[in-house]
């Protein structure tokens, strides 16, 4: 007979891991890779593989470095780096074959300073994808901004984005000439890598949501309130509505760096007033600078999920309802009162 | 006949209930055992108080130790034959107790029942289970009477048949083979208590049951949704009355009282057939077990006896499991014995537990989810790892906790949540607060 195994209970556990749950991730992912790589031919794939490459080498070397054994290196690796260098990858614009060194330095800001330095997997305080794209966009803002080029496939209402994006010729007051059709497949659509195609980014929401990685109400939230405040914002026109959330990084955003489970509310409740707050942010955001700000308003409200989390929680099982707290609250005010008088 | 659907309560998981190995197996006799050991702390509550000397001969059902105090039990020879010593020896869970060792002369003679009962009224009733030593035989071991003397209004009786544990199917084979033992136990219960109102809460897994029991006009059951943990006392009352037991309360003061179905087997026979509690049916099961069976076990018999007699361990056997795999603790050796409390003996092989190690946690959220109690089980965890264990109460709320184990088992992480969540409740009771 073998070692006989003493452990804390319970000692049946259900079969999800956390490397399923990130495998289901990147391959929620993989729809919105493909149509940036179609739309955007070699450039796409260039930028993916190296942030992909220098993501994951930035936590090997950090391990190697804090001498943890090779074998325990690839043993514990649990997909959360290519899943970092894919979002930061496909939130960069399809940037030119000589500007190599943005995808590869981002990969190592986000993965070296924002996930290890902070003590890795499940540490970090803020989003590595973000707060690399964040960096990239602050460090090396010319390229950034200079990079955007035509898809491979034209509009099909014919029309071609004037200005640099679809979302600063919106912003600036100009209203959209490409159709909502044109938005939603991502045809004749500048933008970053990934955030093109809303259809792709649909399918990999779908899919987590059918894995139940994420709830369907996560995104849609972000989405709708970023909308509704959007419009309200811009003069209660509610034609901007769709053209609104379909232009820019935020349906992008919302499905996959927002419902990020390490910087978001772990409960449901503190998670629900979370992603209101961040659509009203992004959508004030927008408004005030007149560029896209999905990432910057993620970045903030990262910060606040600690509050958020302690002091936002669902009352147990079994506590005097709301309502009989609140009657009782105003029975002692009432007293207290009568005691005056 | 009468079938109520069960209220949702939000939280609890599904999981797979592994049921089938033991579910077809009637209810076997073991033969007794050479040697017993019977603990003295059977049940919650003050330790029995031996009244039998080492070198006394006992008979079957006699009077070995009595209740300590108004919260403790008797506890009856389960074998005939003479008092060996009377010492500490280990209990399943690691601590140690005293118990009474008898060595087994297999004349199985029983020389003095419980006197037959001149009337049957609630008081009687009471006083024969108190006698009798029954205790709660789900799992907590609470002595039945002191809970059918609740100090608030009581309206209703709830008799728990869930068993929402994996692997256990001892009180479903029993439901199944003395239904009507079971009924007479019941209302016996439901008169001892004054009540008219009485549940049965079954879960779904088990329509057998659920249609055997609502062939009878006078109990209402209930057909429970299969999801762990239906069987907490909290949640069955829930389900079945839609009343919520507030924090730090007792059932009886949601007006309800919560028996398992074994222990209302137990009450019947100690008042109609005058037998004390020295027996109990209990499960043993895992693939790590050559031929998985429910056992009618004497108390106090052997643990690797009863393997032996299901036909042995098979050799890649990782893990031996005292009750349920959800919160039955894991044993380091088969030198142990059974108590009134003891429903399963698990044998698992490798690939039926988790034995991977934690890792970081992801804040996925999932344990807060399916918290039954809707408590903070990452926040718990997190604290306790930082030794900051006023701060696990406050915002994870660990005082609150049932230890039902759901979070660890839902967590993709693999944490040691339960462990951590232990740990906290100890320190903060060592705190003083």
């Amino acid at each position: 007979m073998q070692k006989i195994i003493v452990s804390d209970t319970p000692h049946v556990r259900s079969k999800l891991t956390t490397k399923r749950i990130m495998l289901d991730v990147i391959i929620a992912i993989v729809p919105a890779l493909v149509a940036g790589i179609v739309f955007f031919g070699g450039r796409a794939a260039f930028n993916v593989a190296i942030a992909v490459v220098s993501c994951c080498l930035t936590e090997w070397i950090w391990l190697l470095i804090k001498k943890v054994p090779v074998k325990d290196i690839f043993k514990k690796f649990d997909f959360t780096s290519i899943v970092t260098g894919l979002l930061l990858a496909l939130s960069l614009p399809p940037l030119d074959y000589k500007y190599f060194y943005i995808p590869l330095l981002s990969g190592i800001f986000a993965v070296g300073v924002v996930k290890m330095l902070f003590g890795g997997t499940g540490k970090n305080v803020v989003n590595p994808a973000v707060t690399g794209r964040v960096f990239a966009f602050i460090s090396f803002l010319g390229a950034m901004t200079s990079g955007w080029i035509q898809p491979a496939f034209g509009s099909i209402s014919g029309e071609v984005v004037t200005g640099a994006t679809v979302l600063t010729d919106m912003l600036a007051g100009v209203r959209p000439t490409l159709s909502n059709l044109d938005l939603f497949l991502g045809t004749g659509v500048t933008g970053c890598i990934g955030e093109t195609s809303k259809v792709a980014i649909l399918i990999g929401y779908i899919y987590l949501v059918v894995r139940r990685v994420i709830k369907w109400q996560w995104p849609v939230i972000v989405v709708g309130v970023t909308g509704l405040v959007g419009v309200l914002l811009n003069g209660c026109d509610f034609t901007l509505f769709l053209p609104y959330i379909l232009s820019g990084g935020l349906i992008y955003g919302a499905v996959f760096m927002a419902t990020d489970y390490v910087t978001s509310p772990a409960n449901n409740l503190a998670r629900y007033i979370y992603y209101v707050l961040m659509g009203v942010i992004i959508a004030l955001l927008r408004k005030g600078t007149g560029i896209e700000t999905v990432s910057f308003a993620i970045l903030l409200m990262n910060l606040i999920v600690p509050l958020l989390s302690l002091h936002v929680r669902p009352r147990p099982f079994g506590s005097v309802p709301f309502g009989v707290l609140v009657k009782e609250k105003f029975a002692k005010l009432g007293k207290k009162g009568g005691k005056a008088e | 006949m009468k079938i109520t659907k069960g209220k949702r309560f939000s939280g609890g998981t599904h999981i797979p209930d592994r049921k089938e190995l033991t579910a077809d197996i009637p209810i076997e006799i073991m033969p007794s055992p050479d040697i017993v050991a019977i603990s003295l702390s059977q049940h919650i509550g003050k330790p029995s108080v031996p009244v039998v000397n080492a070198g006394d001969m006992v008979s079957v059902g006699q009077l070995i130790a009595a209740e300590g105090g108004f919260v403790g039990a008797n506890v009856y020879s389960s074998v005939s034959g003479k008092v060996a010593a009377i010492e500490e020896r280990y209990n399943p869970n690691g601590t140690k107790s005293n118990y009474i060792v008898i060595e087994n002369d297999k004349n199985d003679w029983s020389a003095q029942p419980l006197p037959e009962m001149e009337d049957k009224t609630a008081g009687s009733i009471l006083q024969r289970i108190r006698l009798a030593g029954i205790v709660g035989m789900g799992g907590a071991g609470f002595p039945a009477a002191v809970k059918l003397m609740p100090k608030q209004a009581v309206d209703c009786l709830i008799i728990n048949g869930a068993e929402c544990e994996p692997y256990l199917t001892c009180d479903y084979r029993l439901m199944k083979e003395k239904t009507d033992e079971i009924h007479t136990g019941i209302m016996l219960l439901a008169k001892a208590l004054k009540v008219n109102k009485v549940y049965i809460g079954i879960e779904r897994n088990k329509p057998d049951c659920i249609k055997a029991f609502s062939e009878y006009d006078d109990i209402t059951v209930v057909d429970l949704k299969k999801r762990y943990p239906m069987g907490s006392e909290k949640h069955l009352i829930y389900s079945c009355t839609g009343r919520k037991v507030g924090l730090g309360k007792l059932p009886a003061d949601a007006g309800a009282v919560v028996q398992n179905v074994a222990t209302a087997y137990a009450v019947y026979e100690a008042v109609e057939l005058n037998k004390p509690l020295y027996e109990r049916v209990m499960t043993v099961s895992g693939k790590g077990i050559i031929h998985p069976k429910n056992l009618l076990v004497r108390n106090g018999t052997p643990l690797d006896m009863i393997i032996t007699y299901c036909g042995g361990m098979r050799d890649d056997s990782a893990m031996m499991i005292a009750g349920g795999p959800m919160m039955g603790p894991t044993m380091l050796s088969s030198n142990l014995y059974t108590t009134k409390t003891t429903s399963g003996l698990l044998v698992t092989t490798s690939d039926e537990v988790d034995m991977s190690g934690p890792t970081p946690c992801i804040n996925c959220g999932r344990c807060a989810e399916a918290c039954p109690m809707r408590l903070q089980p990452m926040l718990i965890d997190f604290y306790a790892q930082a030794n900051d264990f006023e701060k696990a109460a406050k915002y994870g709320g660990v005082k609150n906790c049932i230890n039902c184990g759901t979070c660890a088992y839902v967590c993709p992480a693999k944490r040691s949540i339960v462990q951590s969540i232990m740990l906290s409740k100890k320190k903060l009771a060592e705190g003083g607060k």
